[in-house]
C-alpha cells in the first residue's frame, strides 16, 4: 500500500490533476462562492445597493411563519422523492428482464429503450404536452371511444403534478434501469444456481440472492434520479400548472425575473446544501456496497 | 477520499482561511453597486457630443438588442409574418446578419435580463420602467438630431421619458391589457370586470401573465384601490391575498404569448387569459369566437419604446435602427399588424385598415391611454416589495 500511495502522489502525475481541479475551482466553487456571498446580503445584483452581512432573508426562510418557500422546498422534496421510488421500482424489474429473460436480444432491447434519449430533452417534453392536452392524443383517444364527452376532456393530464410526476417518471426510468442491467449483467450465476441446488424456490433465491447483490445498481439508480429531481424546473415550466411548480422553478424564478437575487440565493445555497448531504449519505453506501461486492469477488 | 483524510487539521484550516480570504476578495472586487448610476435628475444626463465618437464606418455593427418576440426587424430570419416595415430600412443598409436578440417575457425579467447580462446596444421597456433603467446607469439618452422620425412622436409621451431634458426612452408602441375571453364559454354577464378571472365557474380554464407588477395591478383595480402603483404595503399584502386566492384557477401563468397563451384561447384550454389587444386580431384572423374585455374598472393602458444601452459601441448604428422603426411607413404597418396604437403622431385614421377595430380600440387617439377608467402603467417606487410578493403568491 505504502509503494502504492508513493506512485499516486509523484509530482510529475500530481501535475495532470491541476487542469480538472482548476476547472472545478472556477466553474463550481467560485459561483458557489458568489451565490453564497449573495444569499448573506455581502453582493447584490441591482447596482447602487449598499452590501452589508445580513441574514434576515435566511432567517426569513427558515424561521418566518408560514413562509411559502418552505412550504414549497417539501412539496418539492416530497415530488422527488415520489419520483425516485416510483422509478426505481419501474426499472427494476425492466432492467431484470433485459438481464435474465431478453439474453440474447438484450442489447436490442436495451438500445430501444435509450433510442428516444438521443433526441433533446426539451422536444421530448413538448412531445408529451402533444399527448396530454385537452386536445391531445390521450384525451382525442377517449372521445373516439366515447368515453368522454366531446366537450369534456380530462383536464388533469396536463399542467399537474400528475404531468410533472409522469414526464420525470418517463424521463429518468432508462438512467436508472442501466446501472441495475450492469450489475445483473456482472453477477456471478453460479451464486444463483447454488441457491437453487440449495432447495430455495425462484422467489427466495431473488429475494437472498439476486436483490441484495444488485442493491448497489438499485442504491446508484436512485442517487441518479434523486440528485437532479431536487432542483429541476425544466419539466414543470413546461407540464405543470401554477400548483404544481418546484423549488426549482422559484429560484429560476428570483434570478430571471424577481429583482432580488439575494433571496434566490438563500434557496439555492438551501438546495446545494441538501444536494451535498444527499451525495455524503448515499455516496457511503455505495462506496461500503462496491468494496463488497469486490471483497466478494476477490474471494 | 484517501487525499482527504489526508488532510491534517492545520492544511483544513489553511485552505478554509483561503476560501475565506478569496470570498472577501470576491466580495469586494467587481461588486455592481460599485460604479455610480446616472440619478434620474443629475445634470450629467445628457447625450455625450456627437463629435467625440467614432464614426458609423468603424463601428461593428453588431446590435445586441433586448427585445419582445414579434418585435424583430422586417429582414431578419426571425421575422416571418408580423412586422413586414419595422426595421427593413436597416436591414436593407445594413443587411440583417449583425442584428442579435435576447428575448423577454414580461418587465421585470426585461430589467433584471439589461441588468445582469451583457450590455445591449438597444432596449424595448415600457415606460413604467424608464426611471428603473435611468438609476441603475443602463442606459444613456438618444441624440435627437440622428433620428429625423423623433420629432414626430408624441410630446405628452416624450415628457414622460425625459429626465434631465435629455431623453432616455423613444415611446413607440401603445395599448391595453385586459382579459381576453372566448365568447362560446363564457357569458356574457359573468364579463364585466377583472373579477372574471376570480370567477369559479371557469376554474382551470384561466391563464394571468407571469408579469408581476401587472398582476398587482390587476387585483388592485378589483379591489378597487385607487393608486395601483403606488400601493401601501397593507395594500401589498390585500392585493397578495386576491392573487393567492385566484392562483388555483389558473391553468397556469402565462410567460410566452405566441407559445401559450394564444395557442391556449385557439385551442379552447383556455376560456379568460390576460392579454393585449393583438391577441383580438389573431384569433379573429383564426375564426375564434372571443372578445377583449372593457372591464368596469378600466383598461390597464401602457406604452413601450427604445432606450439606448449605456455602453453601445454602435452608437451611429443602434439610431438608425430606431429610426427605421420610428417611420411613418413602419409605424402605420406595425400599427394594422398588431391593432397598437403608435407613439408617431403623424400616423392618423385613415392609414388604418381595420376602421370598425380602430374605432373600438381607439388605436388612433392617443387620449384613449388614460381616458375613463383607464388606468396607464407608471413608476413604482416599490417594484421589489411587489416582485417578492409575487414570488411568495407563486410558491403559495
Amino acid at each position: 500500500m505504502k509503494t502504492l500511495r508513493k506512485r499516486t502522489t509523484t509530482g510529475g502525475q500530481a501535475l495532470w490533476t491541476w487542469p480538472p481541479v482548476a476547472f472545478v475551482f472556477v466553474l463550481v466553487v467560485v459561483p458557489l462562492i458568489f451565490v453564497a456571498l449573495y444569499s448573506v446580503g455581502l453582493r447584490s445584483n441591482i447596482p447602487g445597493t449598499k452590501t452589508g452581512f445580513d441574514l434576515a432573508n435566511w432567517k426569513d426562510f427558515l424561521f418566518g411563519p408560514t413562509n411559502p418557500f418552505r412550504a414549497l422546498f417539501w412539496h418539492s422534496m416530497t415530488i422527488t422523492v415520489v419520483v425516485s421510488i416510483a422509478v426505481t421500482l419501474a426499472a427494476y424489474p425492466l432492467a431484470y428482464f433485459l438481464s435474465f429473460v431478453a439474453r440474447k436480444n438484450r442489447y436490442t432491447l436495451l438500445l430501444l429503450v435509450l433510442a428516444p434519449f438521443f433526441t433533446s430533452f426539451l422536444l421530448r417534453v413538448i412531445a408529451w404536452q402533444a399527448i396530454l392536452n385537452e386536445n391531445g392524443v390521450v384525451n382525442s383517444f377517449l372521445m373516439w371511444t366515447g368515453l368522454r364527452a366531446a366537450d369534456d376532456p380530462v383536464t388533469w393530464l396536463i399542467y399537474s403534478n400528475f404531468a410533472v410526476v409522469l414526464v420525470l417518471f418517463y424521463s429518468w426510468i432508462p438512467f436508472v434501469a442501466l446501472p441495475i442491467f450492469v450489475v445483473l449483467e456482472n453477477m456471478d450465476r453460479r451464486l444463483l444456481e447454488a441457491s437453487e441446488d440449495l432447495g430455495s424456490s425462484r422467489l427466495a433465491t431473488f429475494l437472498r440472492v439476486t436483490l441484495p447483490l444488485s442493491l448497489p445498481g438499485v442504491i446508484a439508480g436512485f442517487v441518479f434520479v434523486l440528485i437532479p429531481t431536487t432542483g429541476e424546473f425544466i419539466t414543470p415550466l413546461l407540464v405543470g400548472g401554477t400548483d404544481s411548480q418546484l423549488f426549482g422553478n422559484q429560484i429560476q424564478s428570483f434570478f430571471s425575473v424577481s429583482p432580488d437575487w439575494n433571496y434566490g440565493s438563500v434557496l439555492a445555497m438551501t438546495l446545494i446544501i441538501v444536494v451535498l448531504i444527499l451525495m455524503l449519505i448515499f455516496g457511503r453506501f455505495l462506496s461500503a456496497d462496491l468494496r463488497d461486492t469486490s471483497t466478494r469477488s476477490a474471494r | 477520499m484517501t487525499a482527504i483524510n489526508d488532510l491534517n487539521r492545520r492544511q483544513f484550516l489553511g485552505g478554509a482561511l483561503g476560501v475565506a480570504a478569496g470570498a472577501t476578495a470576491l466580495a469586494a472586487c467587481g461588486s455592481p453597486d460599485a460604479p455610480a448610476p446616472v440619478p434620474s435628475g443629475s445634470a450629467s444626463a445628457s447625450a455625450a457630443p456627437t463629435a467625440s465618437r467614432i464614426p458609423i464606418s468603424a463601428e461593428s455593427g453588431k446590435l445586441s438588442i433586448l427585445e419582445w418576440a414579434g418585435y424583430e426587424a422586417a429582414g431578419t430570419k426571425a421575422q416571418t409574418a408580423g412586422l413586414t416595415e419595422a426595421g427593413s430600412a436597416y436591414t436593407k443598409e445594413f443587411g440583417p446578419d449583425g442584428l442579435a436578440y435576447t428575448y423577454i417575457e414580461n418587465d421585470e425579467q426585461a430589467l433584471q435580463k439589461a441588468t445582469s447580462s451583457a450590455d445591449f446596444d438597444i432596449m424595448h421597456p415600457c415606460g413604467e420602467n424608464v426611471k428603473d433603467y435611468v438609476d441603475r446607469g443602463l442606459t444613456q439618452p438618444w441624440d435627437l438630431d440622428l433620428i429625423p422620425s423623433a420629432k414626430y412622436l408624441a410630446p405628452g409621451l416624450m415628457e414622460q421619458t425625459t429626465y434631465n431634458g435629455a431623453v432616455y426612452m423613444l415611446p413607440w408602441d401603445w395599448g391595453y391589457g385586459s382579459l381576453t375571453y372566448r365568447t362560446d364559454k363564457i357569458a356574457a354577464a359573468d364579463a364585466t370586470g377583472w373579477e372574471l378571472a376570480w370567477n369559479e365557474k371557469y376554474a382551470g380554464h384561466i391563464s394571468l401573465w407571469s408579469g408581476a407588477q401587472t398582476n398587482f395591478e390587476i387585483a388592485a383595480m378589483k379591489l378597487g384601490l385607487p393608486k395601483p402603483d403606488d400601493l401601501t404595503d397593507a395594500e401589498i399584502e390585500m392585493c397578495k391575498a386576491e392573487l393567492i386566492k385566484q392562483k388555483p384557477l389558473n391553468k397556469f401563468y402565462w410567460d410566452s404569448e405566441y407559445g401559450q397563451m394564444q395557442p391556449g384561447i385557439q385551442s379552447g384550454t383556455l376560456w379568460v387569459a390576460y392579454s393585449w389587444q393583438d391577441t383580438l386580431v389573431t384569433m379573429k384572423a383564426a375564426k375564434v369566437p372571443v372578445a377583449f374585455m372593457d372591464p368596469s374598472q378600466g383598461r390597464i393602458a401602457w406604452f413601450c419604446g427604445f432606450m439606448l444601452g449605456a455602453n453601445t459601441a454602435n452608437y451611429y448604428h443602434a439610431h438608425a435602427y430606431v429610426e427605421s422603426f420610428l417611420n411613418k411607413a413602419a409605424c402605420a404597418q406595425m400599427t394594422n399588424a398588431y391593432a397598437y396604437g403608435t407613439a408617431n403622431t403623424q400616423v392618423t385614421a385613415a392609414d388604418v385598415t381595420d376602421k370598425a377595430l380602430a374605432e373600438s380600440l381607439q388605436i388612433s387617439d392617443l387620449g384613449a391611454l388614460t381616458s375613463g377608467k383607464n388606468h396607464l402603467q407608471s413608476y413604482t417606487a416599490n417594484l421589489d416589495k411587489i416582485t417578492k410578493a409575487w414570488q411568495e403568491v407563486k410558491a403559495s
